[in-house]
């Protein structure tokens, strides 16, 4: 049975913020709410510098699930962690319990209004009939009802972020890894897009690496 | 005086297990529609559905990542 994850390749992400873009795109995303951004650490250090993207990872076991007091979480059998808006009562407990930062609020009023919460759907949308407009308005588009993979991935120009059957993303990656080796010259242009070991593959003039 | 308090406690009394009753009725009506209707609001069918099928689109990316 196919599980769907997420994975970004720290390699070749260029923190181009195209996934964000395509994502807020796709569903509609109200302003304020971002289902899903990219993140840099050791920014502007040469050969230290390191961006991934990040959503909901939908978690095999989720800490926004544990903790939701009214069950409004649940997990389809792809392995996509999803939610009901119309049971949401926007407390928050959720985010909170999660490590990615992934649910998002709203609002944010008085007397610690929210809203109701949204979240990355790995474009799988909710729990309404699928491809319906009540879907669409309350969690985007049903991208894997269309026989299609998440915006976000699909529109990564490096193929950085990778989405999809967990098994096939993992020998994508596992092969990735092999070709580029190890060592302290595994940075750079060359080693995300380069032939590694086994190959050459000289980097673009001006490029670094 | 003493007979006129009694009375009207009795009364206040009466109003009031009636008030209470009303409640608890209310409350009871309450609960029970609430438990009836939240297996329609939770149950739906497609929450056990799947939704992933390696379409040709799909096996499409997956080919563009290899590159």
């Amino acid at each position: 049975m196919a599980r769907m994850k997420f994975l970004c390749d720290a390699e070749r992400c260029i923190e181009c913020n195209g996934c964000v873009t395509a994502c807020k795109q796709e569903h509609e995303v109200p302003w304020g709410v971002n289902r899903r951004r990219v993140v840099t650490i050791n920014d502007g250090v040469i050969g230290a510098e390191k961006s991934i993207s990040v959503a909901c990872m939908h978690c095999s076991d989720a800490p926004c699930m544990a903790v939701c007091p009214v069950d409004c979480f649940y997990r389809t059998d792809d392995g996509v962690v999803l939610h009901d808006k119309d049971l949401c009562i926007g407390c928050g407990y959720c985010f909170y319990a999660c490590p990615f930062g992934a649910p998002q609020f709203p609002q944010a009023g008085a007397f610690g209004l929210r809203g109701k919460m949204d979240k990355c759907t790995f474009c799988a949308g909710g729990p309404e009939a699928d491809k319906s407009e009540a879907e669409f308005k309350k969690y985007g588009r049903n991208r894997l009802a269309e026989g299609k993979l998440p915006a976000c991935a699909e529109m990564c120009s490096t193929k950085a972020l990778l989405g999809g059957d967990g098994d096939v993303i993992a020998d994508i990656y596992r092969e990735r890894v092999t070709r580029r080796g190890k060592g302290s010259e595994v940075w750079g242009w060359g080693t995300a897009y380069g032939q590694g070991k086994g190959g050459s593959a000289p980097a673009p003039a001006g490029a670094k690496s | 005086m003493a007979q006129t308090k009694i009375t009207r406690l009795n009364r206040r009394n009466f109003l009031l297990a009636v008030g209470a009753g009303g409640a608890a009725t209310v409350a009871a009506i309450a609960a029970k529609t609430a438990s009836q209707a939240q297996p329609a609001a939770t149950g739906t069918g497609k929450r056990s559905t799947r939704g992933y099928s390696a379409s040709e689109h799909i096996n499409n990316y997956y080919r563009t990542t290899k590159v």
